[in-house]
């Protein structure tokens, strides 16, 4: 790829001035994707942080034109966009963009109703792991142990896994990222923005206050998640998977960095005792044995 | 034009392939099914330029519907009670983004328990929410509500969602004899599209972000001004409609009066049994019974001089095919608010598909003329009898 940075300057998608928090991970998601997916998009906001870091009405820190609307309404109102551009003659890409409870909880019928019909849209969730912009309450998409305002003592059960739930759904595209790594990010966008039908991108959002870490290692604690293999990185293009350089080494259980490391530079961990963190590392080991087969070839979702 | 016997169903399918809607959002709920199996087999025939979008509940048929609007193009959808309900969030969101769409309810009972027939709660439970509310009596005014809606909504005085009624069963299903337009006649009639906002990569607007308090209630006041300017839109719109497309029907007036000149009472209704109230009152007038009928067709927006003009020397009774618990009648409400000081009544009957026919009506204008007690719920004599069964402790 050749995006230079007076390129990423002159995109200027992102304006100044947003309502984000100090070392905002979907600020960054932000700048990142809308420098891949550049002009000839329509952004359609769910109820979440990013239906508030945009800044006050009518104006916008987003350079493209928003449809925000009602939590589980996304995936059918960026399918009516795609339908009246397509009766337009517009070749315009209608992009959900989403948080974690949008798309595990109270959005999953409308996001899988929209795939079933293979929509000509894209679906960015990005995940921080709850309900941040209500102030850190547990969603579909928290890890076990995890502790947030409604789960005090630790969540019981583990994260749904969206991307499989997607990959289930044989759609052209779905793909998993992390704000940590910008340029497999933005790789990832620039090809699902081509894509004709439905794509699906979850990108790994830390969130500094809702994890309680230092809001300056939004990045860092985003790389480590995919270095200890928490989060995988890969691609799921037409059945066939493919991993992203950066996390390689999960597919082997003995080159994986420890999870603690991931859990220790974050609050929300703090009380988990050995059993939970014992239930985290065999949910990662279950993913990634299912990611093992499928890029083998040995398994089809 | 041309005369043909469908059902309203049919003739609001019609209506929309007549329109020109580009983008409908579509899921099944009774009594409305038949309009968007109807459609899609017209776009099957190829004979409809509209993209169909399956979609999976009624909340996303009136999200797509509104995201296809927002884009720039004529969209339209329809539902029926759980489904409206459903959809009750984004029926309020449309409205709010002052974004034009269309849509028909074929009214149902709302469970539990389950019903599947026709009184008017689930159309009346969206009067706040910001949509013109027409309701037809039959299925030709259905069609000619529906072709109107376009125009309407699409009036920069107005620039709001209309929803269309129409009795489920009653209407929805029984055939009858409709002037059916031709494409030239709603062509003349239907000025391209127009809308306030448009979702453009050219000029990137934010639609429905945060906004101050003051800007809030600023755009609250704009929707309660439209509607109240929507009341000379809808007037025009009526008047060309009997000029370029149909030209029977009477759209020069948001309500209709029938026999109300000379007389003593006015039963006011709406809805497909308004006809049945007709015939009951000419039988009325037979045995020298001064009464007249007083037809609301527009809920919203309510057409306050058009009521007290119609209704105020006159004693009132208001039947409601819908009931606010514990209140009454919202169309007696309604009215109520408009003449304080009047004489008016209010029955609650025919809920869940109650049969109330020309001889019930008779029945209740006679017991309202002669003052009994009691009267707020009426039942028809059969349906008297029979003991509530369930809940089994209720008395």
């Amino acid at each position: 790829m050749s995006l230079g940075v007076r390129d990423i300057l002159n995109k200027h998608k992102l304006m100044p001035g947003t309502s984000a928090c100090p070392g905002c991970p979907e600020n960054i998601a932000m700048r990142i994707i809308s420098t891949a997916l550049g002009e000839n998009a329509v952004f359609v906001v769910v109820a979440g942080c990013s239906s508030v870091i945009q800044g006050m009405g009518p104006n916008s820190a987003y350079n493209y034109p928003i449809l925000n609307v009602a939590f589980a309404a996304g995936p059918a109102a960026a399918s009516g966009i795609a339908a009246a551009m397509r009766t337009k003659g517009k070749n315009v890409k209608a992009v959900v963009w989403a948080g974690d409870g949008g798309t595990a909880d109270i959005g999953m019928a409308s996001l899988s109703g929209a795939a079933e019909r293979n929509e000509d849209i894209l679906y960015i969730c990005v995940d921080n792991e709850a309900y941040m912009n209500t102030g850190g309450q547990r969603s579909g998409s928290t890890p076990i142990g995890a502790s947030t305002t409604t789960t005090p003592s630790g969540k019981r059960h583990n994260k749904k896994n969206i991307p499989f739930i997607m990959m289930a759904h044989r759609v052209p595209y779905v793909a998993t990222a992390s704000v940590g790594y910008p340029h497999d990010l933005m790789e990832k966008i620039k090809k699902a923005k081509e894509i004709r039908g439905f794509s699906y991108v979850q990108v790994l959002c830390p969130d500094p206050y809702g994890w309680m870490f230092e809001p300056s290692k939004t990045a860092e604690v985003a790389k480590l998640a995919v270095q200890t293999c928490y989060w995988p990185l890969f691609e799921y293009e037409n059945g066939v998977l493919r991993i992203s350089d950066e996390c390689l080494h999960c597919l082997d259980k003995r080159t994986r960095k420890p999870i603690e490391e991931f859990l220790k530079i974050q609050g929300r961990f703090k009380h988990v005792d050995q059993q939970k963190i014992k239930e985290l590392e065999e949910y990662v080991d279950e993913m990634w044995e299912k990611l093992r087969l499928m890029y083998k070839g040995n398994l089809k979702l | 034009m041309m005369e043909k016997v469908i059902s309203g169903n049919d003739a609001v399918a019609l209506a929309v392939k007549l329109s020109r809607v580009k983008v409908t959002g579509i899921y099944p709920i009774t009594p409305q099914t038949y309009i968007i199996e109807s459609l899609s087999e017209m776009k099957d025939r190829g004979e409809l330029e509209t993209e169909i979008i399956r979609v999976e509940s009624e909340h996303s048929a009136m999200a797509a519907t509104f995201g296809a609007a927002a884009a720039g193009v004529r969209a339209y959808t329809a539902t029926a009670s759980q489904g409206l309900l459903y959809m009750h969030e984004m029926v309020w969101w449309v409205a709010g983004s002052r974004i034009p769409v269309v849509m028909t309810v074929g009214t149902r009972a709302v469970g539990p328990p389950w019903n599947i027939w026709n009184e008017h709660t689930d159309f009346m439970s969206e009067r706040d929410s910001g949509w013109i509310m027409a309701f037809a009596s039959t299925p030709q005014e259905a069609m000619d509500l529906s072709i109107m809606a376009f125009r309407i909504t699409e009036d920069e005085r107005v620039f709001l969602p209309m929803m269309v009624g129409m009795d489920g069963f009653i209407l929805s299903h029984t055939k009858t004899r409709v002037y059916v337009p031709s494409q030239e006649e709603v062509d003349s009639y239907l000025p391209p599209r127009r809308q306030p906002y448009v979702l453009d990569p050219e000029d990137p607007i934010a639609m429905g972000n945060m906004f101050s308090p003051e800007d809030y209630m600023k755009l609250r006041e704009s929707i309660h001004r439209a509607q109240i300017a929507s009341k000379e839109v809808i007037v025009e719109a009526g008047k060309e409609y009997m000029k370029r497309v149909v030209p029977i029907g009477s759209y020069s007036t948001l309500n209709e009066s029938y026999k109300l000149e000379d007389a003593d009472y006015a039963v006011v209704v709406m809805g497909a049994w308004s006809l049945d109230a007709m015939q009951a009152v000419d039988e009325l007038r037979k045995e020298w019974l001064k009464v007249g009928v007083y037809r609301i067709r527009f809920v919203r927006p309510w057409a306050e001089e058009e009521v007290v003009k119609a209704l105020k020397d006159k004693s009132v009774l208001v039947l409601d095919r819908s009931v606010s618990f514990g209140r009454g009648g919202q169309l007696y409400t309604e009215v109520k608010a408009s003449l304080p000081d009047a004489d008016i009544k209010g029955v609650i009957t025919g809920l869940g598909g109650v049969s109330i026919g020309k001889n019930e009506m008779k029945a209740i204008i006679r017991k309202f003329v002669e003052r009994p007690q009691g009267i707020e719920w009426f039942y028809p004599k059969e349906v008297g009898k029979i003991e509530l069964r369930s809940p089994r402790y209720i008395k």
